[in-house]
């Protein structure tokens, strides 16, 4: 079920209804796993059983790792966790992938191996619910979480639809807690909820779908070279398209949750206006980042062990990260380039004392200016359905292409450089702030202003139910 | 081991929410009000968005032994439901898309099993030989809701009719932010390689998709002419890519329509093979556009060769004064009155056509 979707509006109204007229705090939370699994079960109704099979393991494994006695059984139940969970995610996710390239490393040293096609479904947002998951089994090993007793607890903290299938990714140790009591809700909080569903959707069904994807599938989608102008374009509608995507259903997911009582963490902190990648990463997919560095970075040894080894561990991590992201060796590149500009960063400020310049306004919009343009560089891996396509859009992009071919309309180009420009414009602003703040400081006209806006804007496209980018991950 | 308590809270805006919620649904609530009373000034009714939805949930009707009807947009104005229900016996089934090959189609019948009924299906040379593009995607689009739907989209599908049918803005050819933004008046660079546009709002469609002209575009004026001169752009095949040599793209576009003579016999081989009927229809078509796909397309060309090739047995309506009389508003469909009684003069053809 998408949240563009007039289905959602009609199941969310009802959830909505059924949860605050119920008394009881144990019938809530069972309506709200019922709702939970009939949202994810309307894609594909078998996938909820993998879904509650991958649930009920890490519930198993988890209470064997706390009830383990001595640390080499908690590490062993703890591998079992990661081993089962990475095992699905491999089979569902890089099946096909590990075979071809099994199959290209074979023909170079003379072998021929033609492996069988595995024709086999992705499950809808089987990278989030499986992190999920594993969060929470990860957690009680490291004594972050205490083990629940509650399998119905644990089911809704992975299963809780507003976050189900693009995140952002809940850890269980944050959401678990929530379940204990039945929430109260603050003055305010549903119709906050609201605005900021509304804000998401606005995001994703004017912004991203509306005003950006056409430009960007026309120019990622061309056969032959393109005119600068035009590469130029469909990268910046790319760039924005992916942030209002993801971070439009992230904040959906945030508003739905807080409609409900819950809260849920900041996926997105303006990630546009970082001044460096560290500080990207800090404000981009800010969930999953927190997950790879807890889990991840930090384990292979963080930056403890010097500069040569923290340089290793964060190539690790962004090979993972790109990895995590597709089954393709063009998200791999894009994951390793970020995890280049991160050593070089790491380089840059270790060796040199930060100039007064780049403590000026101009030195601080050169720098988010060259941050965001390395992110729309590395965003042409991302996107591009393979490497030919991204060279010609690089070589197009830097002059270094041949004469191409004009493709997108004025009308398109103007579109995509308002839109860059208001985006980058609202990031650098509120970069110090957070979306609440500058809220509560706005007058009350401009907030019914905006958000009528923003709700004739949604009415206006009429939805065109495209599924958001984060959903095939 | 550490409590898992929790501690976060997000922080809410201290503003009187209930209030401004209130301000904004009903400010949203009256601007579409007023919107709709403008899209209404300007003509515009209530009626059905042809979405890939709303064909997967007729494709859903058909039973073994359906009649059905695929093809362009031609069968889809043209064709009068009850005028063949009362001249066949049976209701057809209304599957055909506007721009779109109907190629997929007919062999996605071809591949079920099931299906031993009749296919009636519209032959327009230059959509049914499409190689690829926008046509053969509007009938892939199609057939993915039907073969992978999932119950979100047939419920959301459902929904949507029964607002549609009530509000007149829900028009997605021409009322959405998108489709109002392409109409902006501004120049494009000279060299820029841009498709034809697609005709405005002219239809209306109900829930088994008869669709109907509406009055507007039947009758000369500015929506007619608008409708008219847009369709020699869109018939005219796009030039050579610039990055493929002219000859090779000849060469690979000559290969694709002689594998598509080939998988239509093949197809129409299967459906027969299984008790099944086709018949093909070359339905009225009318002013320069005739002229122009006569020119492009001679009937000698690929529809002789077609039904020599398939087998199958066809109608051309040139070959019938009664039919040939038709004139096309617009050059390439029938007004609503006169496709009823275009369908009342055809039935005699199709019943003879699909005789054992």
């Amino acid at each position: 079920m998408l949240f563009n979707s007039l289905t959602f509006v009609v199941f969310f109204v009802l959830v909505l209804g059924g949860y605050w007229t119920l008394r009881s705090w144990t019938a809530r939370k069972n309506l709200l796993l019922v709702a939970s699994y009939i949202f994810y079960g309307a894609w594909n109704p078998p996938f909820a059983l993998l879904l509650f099979a991958t649930t009920a393991l890490d519930f198993y494994l988890g209470a064997r790792i706390a009830r383990a006695e001595g640390p080499r059984a908690r590490r062993g139940w703890m591998i079992a966790s990661v081993t089962s969970n990475l095992s699905m995610l491999g089979f569902f996710k890089y099946g096909n992938f590990l075979l071809e390239n099994t199959q290209w490393l074979l023909a170079r040293v003379g072998i021929v191996y033609a492996p069988p096609h595995l024709d086999v479904f992705l499950p809808i947002g089987i990278s989030f619910y499986t992190f999920h998951s594993l969060s929470y089994t990860l957690d009680v090993y490291r004594g972050v979480c205490a083990p629940t007793r509650s399998l119905r607890d644990f089911t809704l903290a992975v299963s809780f639809f507003p976050q189900l299938v693009a995140g952002p990714i809940v850890r269980a140790a944050d959401f678990l807690p929530q379940l204990v009591t039945a929430p109260v809700l603050r003055a305010g909080q549903f119709g906050w909820g609201l605005l900021l569903m509304t804000l998401g959707l606005f995001e994703k069904i004017v912004l991203a779908d509306t005003l950006l994807s056409g430009s960007a599938d026309a120019v990622f989608d061309h056969g032959g070279p393109l005119h600068a102008l035009d590469a130029w374009t469909g990268v910046l509608a790319f760039a924005g398209q992916i942030f209002f995507d993801f971070a439009g259903y992230s904040t959906c997911a945030i508003g739905a949750a807080l409609c409900l009582g819950f809260h849920l963490k900041d996926n997105f902190r303006f990630p546009y206006a970082a001044m460096g990648f560290s500080d990207f990463w800090r404000r981009w997919h800010i969930s999953l980042s927190t997950f790879l560095r807890d889990f991840l970075y930090i384990p292979l040894g963080g930056n403890r062990d010097g500069v040569t080894r923290a340089a290793i561990n964060l190539m690790i991590v962004m090979f993972i990260g790109g990895l995590w992201h597709g089954a393709a060796w063009t998200f791999v590149v894009w994951g390793l380039l970020h995890g280049v500009f991160l050593v070089i960063e790491r380089v840059v400020t270790a060796v040199a004392k930060e100039p007064r310049w780049a403590q000026a306004f101009i030195g601080q919009l050169l720098i988010g200016l060259g941050t965001y343009a390395a992110v729309c560089f590395a965003w042409v891996f991302f996107r591009a359905p393979n490497f030919t396509t991204a060279a010609r859009l690089l070589g197009a992009m830097t002059g270094g292409g041949p004469k191409g071919d004009a493709i997108l309309s004025t009308r398109e180009i103007l579109q995509v450089g308002s839109v860059t420009a208001c985006l980058l414009f609202a990031h650098w602003n509120l970069r110090h702030t957070s979306i609440e703040a500058a809220v509560a400081r706005l007058p009350r006209g401009l907030i019914v202003g905006v958000w009528t806006l923003m709700l004739s804007a949604i009415v206006l496209t009429q939805g065109n139910g495209h599924a958001f980018i984060y959903f095939q991950f | 081991m550490p409590s898992s308590i929790s501690s976060f809270e997000r922080a809410i805006p201290p503003r009187p929410w209930r209030g401004l919620a209130f301000a904004a649904a009903l400010l949203t609530i009256g601007a579409a009000g007023a919107w709709e009373i403008r899209c209404r000034a300007w003509g515009y009714a209530p009626t059905l968005n042809d979405t890939p939805e709303l064909w997967a949930r007729q494709r859903r009707v058909v039973q073994p032994d359906s009649i059905v009807i695929i093809g362009d947009s031609r069968p889809f104005f043209d064709m009068d439901l009850d005028q063949l229900q009362a001249g066949l016996g049976q209701r057809p089934i209304q599957l055909a898309l506007a721009g779109s090959c109907a190629y997929p189609m007919l062999a996605d019948f071809a591949n079920d099993q099931s299906f031993h009924g009749t296919v009636i299906c519209s032959i327009v040379p230059l959509m049914f030989f499409a190689p690829g593009g926008p046509l053969l995607q509007n009938s892939a689009d199609a057939l993915k809701s039907y073969h992978h739907g999932t119950w979100a989209q047939r419920s959301g599908n459902e929904l949507g009719i029964r607002l549609e049918e009530h509000i007149a803005f829900l028009r997605l050819e021409d009322l959405t932010l998108e489709e109002m933004l392409k109409r902006l008046p501004i120049p494009n660079r000279a060299d820029a390689q841009l498709g034809p546009p697609l005709p405005p709002y002219f239809a209306t469609v109900e829930r088994d998709r008869r669709a109907r002209m509406i009055d507007g575009c039947a009758q000369p004026g500015k929506l007619q002419d608008r409708v008219k001169y847009g369709w020699l752009p869109l018939f005219t095949p796009p030039p050579p890519p610039s990055y493929v040599p002219a000859d090779a793209f000849m060469a690979a576009m000559h290969q694709a329509v002689e594998a598509r003579f080939h998988d239509a016999a093949a197809a129409v081989a299967k459906i027969r093979g299984r008790g099944g009927k086709v018949v093909f229809v070359r339905f009225p078509v009318s002013g320069e556009l005739k002229k122009h796909e006569d020119k492009l397309t001679p009937r000698a060309g690929p529809w002789d060769r077609l039904l020599k090739e398939s087998g199958a047995p066809g109608i051309y309506f040139e070959d019938y004064p009664e039919l040939a009389s038709f004139v096309c508003p617009e050059w390439s469909h029938l007004s609503a009155p006169d496709s009823v009684e275009f369908t009342k003069r055809l039935v005699p053809h199709l019943r003879a056509a699909l005789a054992p």
